[in-house]
């Protein structure tokens, strides 16, 4: 039996989901997430709300039904950004852009965290290197995907660059303390560190 | 003024409405002091028969030729008065408002009896300046142009010509009846049936035909027009006659000779047509004619015509008219759906719109009335029709608004197929279904025949094996759907025709953001434009049906009918033009936005209905030759120089020059008694823009603390006012004047109150300033 939603007519005294997303810094001045008249058009073109449980206008319509569980939903982990949803939208809204800010709030909590956690390996050879380089762990897979040619330019990776007179691809070292300074003012570093800590606890 | 007036002053009590606040008697003594004033009176009720005695006598013992009243507002007596001050000229006598705008607003009777005068003398001042004038009684040419032919422009002409008026109609394509005869079927909700809107258009189409006051001329365009004194010099193109009407005997002789093709229009290209044709077999007119685009000039057809009625070397004609109206009824079109490429509608042979469906089902058309799959011939298993393409879009290219018919369309032609195909299944995807007043029978009764509806919109469309797929979610049912069909139907956008824009941009008569004809005002005055003389009606002013279309087309005509018979009689307040300093530069007939002044050999014409005495042309006439009759420069000051008379220095004086809507919201203040500072000393002008630079300047050096423009917003020229206002603010600064002396607000007439507390806010600012 479903509760039933009795809307009081008391002031609001909290800013509601949909506002908060409007308000994130990542959501475009023009966002037209009030204006959704859940037509579905974005499930229609989706490839995620095709192939999984995800459902693009769904997503839309929790945001505005001030449903807050949507953030620790697994279901927002669901889409790839491939912005289709985003390019067909009849009244300027857009569910990935939703999605993105949504996946932000989750991060705030551990619930977000976990879901990053696998990408640990990037944020850590960005740390060492300054570098984004493909964390070794992703290579076995890429290998199957992009098969023999990939595996040798991988391999052959120095030889490859000096035949094309390329430098070699690591920073200078007054380089690498810049980009490092700059991770660490921008908190990007802090922001690793909670993530490995949510991963460390469990 | 050299010679002295003999000016009579009356002073109205309003039944203590004004006395009770206002020491008359003081104002009669100070008064009494100016020797141009013959004559002052006072009564209780001045409007009265009493009081209409009162000032016929004192006019014709004092031999008075100018007279002011104090009383209350022009708007509700100035039209008594006017009568009451005969034999004089109407036009001579001025009514300071000391009831609404100041009586009444002030609480302090020593306040009210100063600003009383000051309203009164201002008056005595501007009066000397009051012209006899006369209305202008005006004929508009019983002679309307209408563009385009379909049931608009018809039904507009046939109204016009019974009510005796000379009709050019003007059709761009080679035969009338537009949309409406191309549709097929229109649906009757009353009847909860799909009739024939050949045979409901035949008798319309019969009665223009046979009208001797009408002159129908097909394949012709407006190519240009002029406005000439109230009228319209407009030039029309028509293509050349290749094939002459008087001989043509439609035997079709040439169609089957010639060897070209081109797109069939008249089937919204699923099918060809060839060079030489008639659109369809009842067109109007019923001649053959030739598309000289896809003609070869083979000479196949002069041939094989029995009655030698074809001429390949006829070149266009140009026709030359002049009429009192325009009639814009050039109609829609429909939204080009391969600029949603996800429809597929350019690439894929089984996407139609419903207009290709509407021709796939006429018996008219391309099959002869027989629905079929275009890519097999075979009656469609199933039609999926997708609702709102180009409709409640806001992406580039595409429309914000609902095109308010396709429901009904789509709905209609699924029940069309389901009572003929009662095994094809039809399914309509729609994201609202609006089919407001009866039209709603009309959506159940189509349920009921088992139409189903799903509520979503599809975004993709796709082959598979023998048919076409369409992806969608079943929002209701939070079902995503893949539904295999045999044919899909788009309902595109109804969007501003070509023709539309281009006899809008030919006449000067802007278009509104979606590029329709923009109405005078969208809810009180929805068939006028911005150009007197120049209506609209059916789509060429936005989407609606048929029912609205004949609505819109009968209210035109009715309005050019006011024009033509009322008898109009303008106001004299236009502008006139100084032919001793005009030097026919041309630069008002530019700037005029109402197209009131024309070139006329070695002058500019001013036309009284449509100038409105706005001024703008005031402003842009570099030799300052342009005057409004009756509101001259030298009376506006005089107003303001009577304002100030006699100022004392401690008090603080605010000249509110307020428009005619600013003047309403001020009697509103009056009439519900809010208080309203005494400094305020209201001048109304009929627009802000007649107030120049000289005036403020003139204002603001003899006395006046600060001037306040009240300006209703709502009018084209609000933002070349407000830059105007930066400008004098800029000049007022180099005047070494506090440009924070005067003040721009926005006025609207409910909006009283708020006028009460800017005015207060200014009063407040300025005694700041002036310390």
């Amino acid at each position: 039996m479903t509760k039933l939603n009795r809307r009081e007519m008391a002031e609001k005294t909290e800013k509601d989901l949909a506002h908060k997303v409007l308000d994130d810094i990542k959501a475009p001045k023009d966002l037209g997430l009030l204006r959704c008249v859940q037509c579905g058009l974005c499930t229609s073109v989706c490839p995620a709300s095709r192939h999984s449980e995800y459902d693009a206008r769904e997503i839309i319509k929790r945001v505005l039904d001030n449903d807050e569980t949507i953030i620790e939903d697994e279901v927002i982990w669901n889409c790839f950004y491939c912005y289709t949803c985003h390019s067909v939208c009849p009244v300027g809204n857009s569910v990935c852009h939703v999605n993105q800010i949504l996946r932000e709030m989750a991060i705030q909590k551990d619930v977000g965290k976990k879901q990053i956690e696998s990408f640990m390996s990037f944020a850590d050879s960005y740390l060492e290197e300054g570098l984004g380089v493909i964390p070794q762990e992703y290579q076995g897979q890429l290998k199957i995907d992009y098969g023999k040619h990939w595996e040798n330019l991988q391999e052959n990776l120095q030889e490859v660059r000096e035949d094309l007179g390329l430098d070699s691809m690591y920073l200078l070292p007054e380089a690498k303390e810049t980009v490092d300074k700059t991770l660490e003012a921008i908190g990007f570093k802090k922001r690793v560190q909670e993530i490995k800590d949510v991963r460390n606890r469990k | 003024m050299s010679q002295k007036n003999r000016i009579g002053v009356f002073l109205c009590h309003c039944g203590g409405n004004i006395s009770d606040y206002v020491n008359l008697e003081e104002i009669e003594e100070k008064l009494s002091e100016n020797e141009e004033i013959c004559s002052i009176k006072h009564h209780e009720n001045l409007c009265s028969l009493e009081g209409r005695n009162i000032i016929k006598d004192q006019i014709l013992r004092e031999n008075l030729d100018r007279v002011v009243i104090s009383a209350c507002s022009k708007i509700t007596h100035g039209a008594t008065f006017e009568k009451y001050i005969k034999p004089l000229n109407p036009y001579l006598y001025e009514m300071p408002n000391v009831r609404e705008q100041c009586s009444w607003v002030t609480n302090d009777t020593g306040k009210a009896t100063k600003k009383a005068l000051s309203l009164i003398n201002s008056a005595i001042e501007s009066v000397k300046y009051n012209e006899p004038l006369k209305k202008i009684p005006t004929t508009v040419k019983d002679s309307v142009l209408v563009i385009g032919a379909g049931i608009s422009g018809i039904t507009t002409a046939n109204s016009l010509a019974k009510q005796g008026m000379k009709v050019t109609l003007i059709e761009k394509r080679p035969a009338v009846g537009g949309a409406m005869i191309q549709v097929g079927k229109v649906f009757t909700p009353d009847k909860m049936s799909e009739d024939c809107a050949a045979c409901l258009l035949n008798p319309v189409i019969d009665e223009m035909v046979h009208n001797e006051n009408i002159t129908l001329l097909t394949n012709t365009v407006l190519e240009r027009s002029t406005r000439n004194s109230g009228n319209f010099d407009v030039i029309l193109r028509k293509k050349p006659e290749y094939v002459n009407p008087e001989k043509c005997t439609s035997c079709g002789n040439c169609t089957h000779a010639c060897p070209t093709f081109a797109p069939d229009e008249w089937n919204e290209g699923l099918n060809s047509r060839k060079a030489i044709y008639k659109p369809f077999p009842q067109a109007v007119p019923s001649t053959y004619t030739l598309d000289d685009e896809a003609c070869i000039k083979c000479g196949a057809c002069i041939n094989v015509c029995p009655t030698n009625a074809i001429h390949l070397d006829a070149i266009d004609e140009i026709i030359s008219l002049t009429v009192g109206s325009v009639v814009i009824a050039t109609g829609h079109q429909r939204f080009d759906t391969s600029k949603r490429p996800e429809y597929g509608h350019s690439f894929y042979e089984d996407v139609v719109s419903q207009m290709q469906l509407a021709r796939l089902m006429g018996v008219n058309g391309p099959t002869d009335g027989h629905l079929q799959v275009p890519s097999t011939g075979k009656v469609p298993r199933r039609v999926v029709m997708i609702q709102c393409v180009g409709s409640r879009d806001q992406m580039p290219d595409a429309h914000k608004y609902c095109s308010k018919v396709c429901c009904m369309v789509a709905l209609k032609n699924a029940n069309l197929i389901h009572s003929h195909y009662p095994d094809t299944e039809v399914i309509i995807c729609y994201t609202d279904i609006r089919t407001p007043g009866v039209y709603e029978k009309y959506y159940k009764y189509v349920q009921d025949n088992g139409i189903q509806l799903i509520r979503g919109r599809p975004g993709e469309i796709t082959r598979e094996d023998d048919h076409m797929l369409v992806r969608i979610e079943d929002t209701i049912t939070h079902t995503k759907q893949e539904i295999p069909t045999d044919l899909v139907v788009l309902s595109a956008a109804l969007e501003s025709s070509e023709g539309t824009i281009d006899a809008a941009k030919t006449l000067g008569v802007p278009l509104t953001e979606d590029k329709f004809v923009k109405e005078k005002h969208p809810k009180m005055q929805p068939v006028s434009t911005d150009i007197e003389g120049i209506f609209v009606c059916g789509t060429a002013q936005g989407p609606k049906d048929i029912t609205d279309s004949i609505i819109q087309a009968n209210t035109a005509a009715t309005k050019i009918s006011e024009l033509v018979n009322g008898g109009l009689e303008v106001e004299p307040f236009i502008a006139t033009i100084n032919v001793k300093k005009c030097v026919l530069c041309g630069t008002c007939i530019d700037n005029c936005r109402y197209q009131a002044l024309t070139m006329n050999k070695h002058s500019v014409r001013v036309g009284p209905i449509a100038c409105t005495g706005c001024g703008d042309c005031i402003i842009t006439c570099p030799e300052e030759a342009i005057s409004i009759q009756g509101q001259s420069d030298e009376k506006l000051e005089a107003s303001i120089a009577g304002l100030l008379k006699d100022k004392p220095d401690d008090e603080q004086i605010i000249i509110a020059f307020l428009d005619d809507i600013g003047n309403v919201s001020a009697n509103n203040m009056g009439i519900n008694r809010v208080a309203c500072p005494s400094s305020i000393r209201i001048i109304n002008v009929p627009f802000i823009n007649r107030v120049k630079y000289r005036h403020i300047k003139y204002a603001l050096t003899h006395g006046a603390d600060g001037v306040f423009l009240g300006e209703y917003p709502d009018t084209p020229k609000h933002n070349d006012i407000r830059e105007n206002v930066k400008v004098m603010k800029k000049h007022l600064e180099e005047d070494g004047i506090n440009p924070e002396r005067l003040l721009i607000h926005s006025v609207f007439i409910p909006y009283f109150r708020g006028l009460a507390n800017q005015f207060k806010e200014f009063d407040e600012e300025l005694q700041v300033l002036s310390k």
